[in-house]
C-alpha cells in the first residue's frame, strides 16, 4: 500500500505519465523499424534522458522497451520481416492471416497478448524484485567482488559463438573500465593527457556505439530486402471477450515461459517466444494449424516477448547484473542518474522504484491506445526508404550525443566504439559482455582492491565468505560447463566432416 | 588480442606508483586482465589452428569463404565508408555550423545507400535539417555549434 501511494506521487508530481506514452510510441515506431532492436530504440534514447529528471527518464526508456516489443510484430504481420528477433515467432503464423485477409486480427491478437504478457511481467517484477534484493543485504566486499565475477561468466558462458569469445568481450569491458582516475588512489591511467577522458569513458557512449552504430555499419552494407506492404486502410480487429477466453491457455504458457526467461540472464525476449511458439504448439487441440495462420501461435510468443519486457527488469535491479542488451541500457539509464541498484535501493530511491513500477503499468495499458493510433504511422515508417532511414538515425545519434556535454570529443569516441562493435560482430564476438564488464569494472575493482585492504592482502578472504564461495563456485561450474559445451560441439563438427570424407 | 594484451600490459606498467595505493596499485587491475586476455588469445589461436586443421582434412572450405574477395570485403568498404562519413561530418561540424552540417551528412548518408541524388533527396535532406534544428536546438535547448562560417557571414553583416 505505501508503495502504491509513492508510485503514485512519482507519477502525479512529475512527467513520468507522458514519458510512459512517449516511451511507447518511440518504441513502437522503433520496434517497427526492421533491424533496430529495442536495446538500439532504446539506446538512441539514453541521450536525451541525460538532462530529464530521474523518475520521467527510467519510465522513458522502461517504456520504450515495452513498446519495441509490440513494435516488431507490425512488420512481422504485415511484410514477414521481423522488426525485432523477439517477433521472428510472430512472423510465420502472422504473415500467414495477414495473407488471408485477417491482418489487422492478427495485429489486434499481438496487441491484446502483448499487453497481458506485459501486465504479467510487471506483476513478476513487483513481487520478486524486493525478495531479492534483500538478499544482497548480506553481501560484503568479498561478495560483491564474486557477484560482478558470476554476472560475466554467466553472460560470457552463454554466447552463441564461443564461451572463449564471451570472455574476451567481458576482459574488453574491464578493460575499457580502467580508463580514467583510479577509484582508490586517484592515479590518472590510460588518460594520455586527454582531460575528457579522466572521468572514464562513459558507458552510454560505448552503448550508443555498439549497439547503434555498429548496426548502422552492418546496415549499409546489405542491401534493402524489404517488401513494400500496400496501403490499403488496416485497421486493428481487437479479438472478443469470448476468443481472448479461449486464447488464455497459450497466452499463460508464453507468459510462464516469458516470465522464467526473463529472470535468467542471457535469454531474453527471441528465446522465450520460440519456446513458447514450440510449447504452445505442442498443448494445443490444433496443432496442425500452426504454421497456416493459427491465432495460438501468434498470442503465445507475443505474450512471453512482453513478459520478458518486466521479468528482465529483476535481475537488473536486485543485483544491478542485466541479463539483455535492453535491460543493460535501462541499467545504464539508472546509473547515469546515479541511481544504484541492489539491496538499498528501495529505501534511497523509492520513488525512482515505485514510479517505474507504475510507469510499466501505465505504459502496458496505453499501448491499446496507442497501438491503434500509431498503425498507419508505423506503415507509412516501414515503407520509407533504407537511405533515409539510415541517415537520419545518423543524424540522431551525433545530437543526442553532442547534447550529454557539448563536445565533439564524445562523438569520435562513439564512432570508435561503433567500430569495435561492427569489427566483434563480424569475427561472432557478443556485446553483452563487454557491456557488463564496463558497467561492472569499478564493482569488481572496488571490491576486490576494498577486500585486500581488509585483510592484508590475504586472498582466501574470497573463498572463506560463503556467499563469496558460493559465487565463485557458481562462475567456475559455469565456465568449465560452457567450455565442455564448445568442446563437445567442435568434435561433433569434427565427426561430421569425418564422416563426410568417408561418403 | 594477444597483441592488444601485450600492448596493454606495457602501458599498463607506465601506471605510476601512488602513496596511496592500497596493497594492489593502480596497475593491479589493468595487469591481470592483460594477462586474462593474453590466455584466452592464445586458446583462441590454438582453436582456431585446430578448425583450420579440419577444414583442410576434410577438404570443405569454410562457407563464409565460399565467395570471392571481392565479395568479402565490400561489406566492410561500405561499412568504413560510412565511417568515413561521419568522421567528416565531425571535422566540418564547428566550420559550418549543425544545420548545414546535418543537412550535408544526411545528402551523403542517403546518397551513400543508394539513394539517387534529385532534387527528391536533397528536399528530404533540408527538410529533414530544418527538422532537426527545430527539436534539438530551438526546442529541446541544446547548444550546438553555429559554425565560425555563419558567425562570418553575421559577422561581416
Amino acid at each position: 500500500m505505501e508503495g502504491f501511494a509513492i508510485a503514485w506521487v512519482a507519477l502525479t508530481t512529475t512527467t513520468a505519465v507522458f514519458a510512459a506514452f512517449a516511451g511507447v510510441a518511440w518504441g513502437m515506431l522503433g520496434g517497427a523499424l526492421p533491424g533496430i532492436s529495442p536495446s538500439i530504440t532504446m539506446a538512441l534514447l539514453l541521450p536525451f534522458t541525460y538532462t530529464m529528471d530521474p523518475i520521467p527518464a527510467i519510465v522513458l526508456l522502461a517504456s520504450t522497451y515495452v513498446g519495441a516489443e509490440y513494435g516488431g510484430s507490425i512488420p512481422a504481420i504485415l511484410i514477414r520481416t521481423p522488426g525485432t528477433n523477439a517477433a521472428a515467432a510472430t512472423a510465420i503464423d502472422g504473415y500467414e492471416m495477414h495473407l488471408q485477409g485477417k491482418g489487422g486480427e492478427a495485429l489486434g491478437l499481438s496487441l491484446i497478448s502483448g499487453v497481458f504478457g506485459g501486465l504479467i511481467g510487471i506483476l513478476c517484477l513487483i513481487l520478486l524484485t524486493k525478495p531479492l534484493a534483500s538478499v544482497a543485504l548480506y553481501f560484503t566486499p568479498p561478495a560483491y567482488f564474486s557477484l560482478g565475477i558470476l554476472g560475466l561468466s554467466v553472460i560470457a558462458s552463454l554466447s552463441q559463438e564461443s564461451v572463449v569469445k564471451g570472455l574476451m568481450a567481458g576482459v574488453i569491458g574491464l578493460m575499457i573500465a580502467t580508463v580514467g582516475t583510479d577509484p582508490v588512489s586517484g592515479v590518472n591511467r590510460f588518460t594520455y593527457g586527454a582531460p575528457e577522458l579522466l572521468a572514464g569513458i562513459p558507458f552510454i557512449l560505448v552503448m550508443v556505439g555498439v549497439f547503434a552504430v555498429s548496426e548502422l555499419l552492418i546496415q549499409a552494407g546489405q542491401p534493402d530486402q524489404r517488401v513494400q506492404t500496400d496501403r490499403r486502410q488496416l485497421r486493428i480487429v481487437l479479438p472478443s471477450f469470448r476468443r481472448f477466453r479461449r486464447l488464455l491457455k497459450p497466452q499463460l504458457i508464453g507468459s510462464g515461459i516469458g516470465l522464467f526467461e526473463g529472470c535468467m540472464p542471457g535469454a531474453g525476449g527471441t528465446v522465450a517466444s520460440f519456446m513458447a511458439y514450440n510449447e504452445a504448439k505442442r498443448w494445443s487441440k490444433n496443432p496442425e494449424k500452426f504454421g497456416k495462420g493459427s491465432d495460438e501461435a501468434i498470442v503465445a510468443p507475443e505474450a512471453a516477448n512482453n513478459t520478458v519486457a518486466g521479468s528482465a527488469i529483476v535481475p537488473v535491479l536486485s543485483f544491478g547484473i542485466p541479463g539483455s542488451n535492453s535491460s543493460a541500457v535501462l541499467l545504464g539509464g539508472l546509473l547515469i542518474h546515479g541511481v544504484q541498484p541492489g539491496p538499498l535501493i528501495f529505501d534511497q530511491h523509492p520513488d525512482i522504484i515505485y514510479g517505474l513500477f507504475g510507469g510499466l503499468l501505465i505504459a502496458n495499458v496505453s499501448q491499446l491506445i496507442i497501438g491503434i493510433l500509431l498503425l498507419t504511422p508505423a506503415i507509412w515508417l516501414v515503407n520509407r526508404p533504407k537511405p533515409y532511414l539510415l541517415a537520419a538515425i545518423y543524424a540522431l545519434i551525433f545530437s543526442g550525443i553532442y547534447s550529454i556535454d557539448n563536445t565533439l570529443f564524445d562523438l569520435y569516441l562513439v564512432l570508435i566504439a561503433g567500430a569495435t562493435g561492427y569489427v566483434m560482430r563480424r569475427l561472432g564476438f557478443p556485446f553483452l559482455p563487454l557491456v557488463l564488464g564496463l558497467v561492472l569494472g569499478y564493482l569488481i575493482e572496488a571490491n576486490y582492491r576494498r577486500s585486500l585492504l581488509l585483510t592484508s592482502g590475504e586472498h582466501r578472504v574470497f573463498f572463506e565468505d560463503p556467499i563469496s564461495l558460493g559465487l565463485l563456485i557458481a562462475a567456475a561450474l559455469l565456465i568449465i560447463g560452457s567450455a565442455i559445451r564448445d568442446r563437445r560441439t567442435l568434435k561433433k563438427q569434427q565427426l561430421t566432416t569425418d564422416n563426410d570424407k568417408t561418403v | 588480442m594477444l597483441f592488444a594484451a601485450v600492448v596493454y600490459w606495457f602501458e599498463a606498467n607506465k601506471i605510476p606508483i601512488s602513496p596511496l595505493d592500497g596493497l594492489v596499485g593502480a596497475d593491479g587491475l589493468p595487469k591481470s586482465l592483460a594477462y586474462v586476455l593474453a590466455g584466452l588469445s592464445l586458446l583462441l589461436i590454438v582453436r582456431g589452428i585446430n578448425d583450420t586443421k579440419i577444414r583442410l582434412r576434410s577438404d570443405l572450405a569454410d562457407p563464409d569463404e565460399t565467395g570471392s574477395i571481392s565479395d568479402w570485403i565490400k561489406p566492410h568498404l561500405r561499412a568504413a565508408g560510412m565511417l568515413a562519413i561521419g568522421v567528416v561530418y565531425l571535422l566540418l561540424l564547428p566550420w559550418l555550423g549543425y544545420t548545414i552540417a546535418i543537412a550535408a551528412l544526411l545528402l551523403a548518408v542517403s546518397i551513400y545507400n543508394g539513394a539517387k541524388f534529385n532534387l527528391h533527396t536533397i528536399l528530404v535532406a533540408v527538410i529533414g535539417a530544418a527538422f532537426c534544428q527545430l527539436l534539438f536546438v530551438q526546442f529541446l535547448g541544446i547548444a550546438l555549434p553555429n559554425g565560425e562560417l555563419i558567425d562570418q557571414i553575421i559577422g561581416h553583416f
